[in-house]
């Protein structure tokens, strides 16, 4: 299973404040902000690990069906420049993050050896994008593939009934959108 | 302070961050703020901290995780305003 995030760095910084007294407290844990406070680039730093906590967060509504607010019980750590763990109860959901310095993107995975695609691109069309990728792995006609979403809001894409993905996963933040997708 | 005062307060905190002002404009308790108002994640934070410094209350972690809904966060500041 997978789950995804997109931060539009432009957008955050004016939509946001992080340096906000109570919201890092509020949403990081003592540790991450150890890790914010001493890199010099915090404010990239901030939106990495928030995109690490988003993105483990869809996997785990998808799995227990449940929705709730508590970013700072996703913990996370930070094992290379674009690899990280986040932890949260007795799971955890491994990460590989995309900084390019406009936006932040974050794909997480319960299964270090877990296949994905994601594309990151405009923030319209992404439906279409989805079934275009999924036109070109499958051969089946754009027009008979179609999405449908469980209670939970996650999306998953079929063509008469049968599932094509496995799992999917859509952000979109500002002038980004991306979709991740596991084939079945 | 009556449920409904509190409701425009609340309604007053939210504004900034719905991107969603027909959803807004008939807000009612059951308004969700992510699925409805389409606040995003990341300013959910400002809403709690907004209403802590409107109230002047504190929204432990516990009442954090369930501050998804106008109802949600109207039980919290009416059980937080009875606490003092």
């Amino acid at each position: 299973m997978i789950g995804n995030d997109i931060i539009d760095l432009t957008l955050a910084e004016t939509e946001s404040d992080w340096q906000r007294r109570g919201f890092l407290e509020k949403q990081f844990t003592s540790e991450e902000q150890v890790i914010i406070f001493e890199t010099k680039n915090s404010f990239e730093i901030v939106w990495r690990i928030w995109s690490m906590k988003e993105a483990a967060y869809k996997i785990y509504t998808q799995q227990n069906e449940e929705r709730f607010f508590a970013p700072n019980k996703f913990e996370c750590e930070l094992t290379s420049e674009d690899e990280g763990i986040v932890r949260f109860q007795n799971q955890i959901f491994y990460t590989s993050s995309i900084l390019d310095g406009s936006y932040v993107f974050t794909l997480a995975c319960l299964d270090k050896s877990t296949k994905a695609y994601s594309s990151i691109g405009p923030s319209y069309g992404i439906d279409q994008r989805i079934k275009m990728k999924l036109e070109e792995e499958t051969g089946l006609p754009t027009s008979e593939i179609e999405q449908k979403k469980s209670k939970y809001g996650a999306p998953n894409y079929f063509y008469k009934n049968k599932p094509l993905t496995k799992s999917c996963s859509i952000s979109h933040h500002g002038n980004y959108g991306v979709f991740s997708i596991q084939l079945t | 302070m009556k449920r409904e005062e509190l409701i425009t307060s609340l309604k007053k905190i939210v504004k900034p961050y719905i991107q969603n002002e027909e959803a807004f404009e008939c807000l009612t308790e059951e308004t969700d703020f992510i699925n409805d108002l389409k606040i995003n994640s990341a300013n959910l934070v400002d809403v709690i901290l907004d209403v802590e410094d409107e109230f002047d209350i504190e929204i432990d972690n516990e009442s954090m995780e369930k501050m998804l809904s106008v109802k949600a966060a109207l039980d919290i500041i009416e059980t937080k305003l009875s606490e003092f």
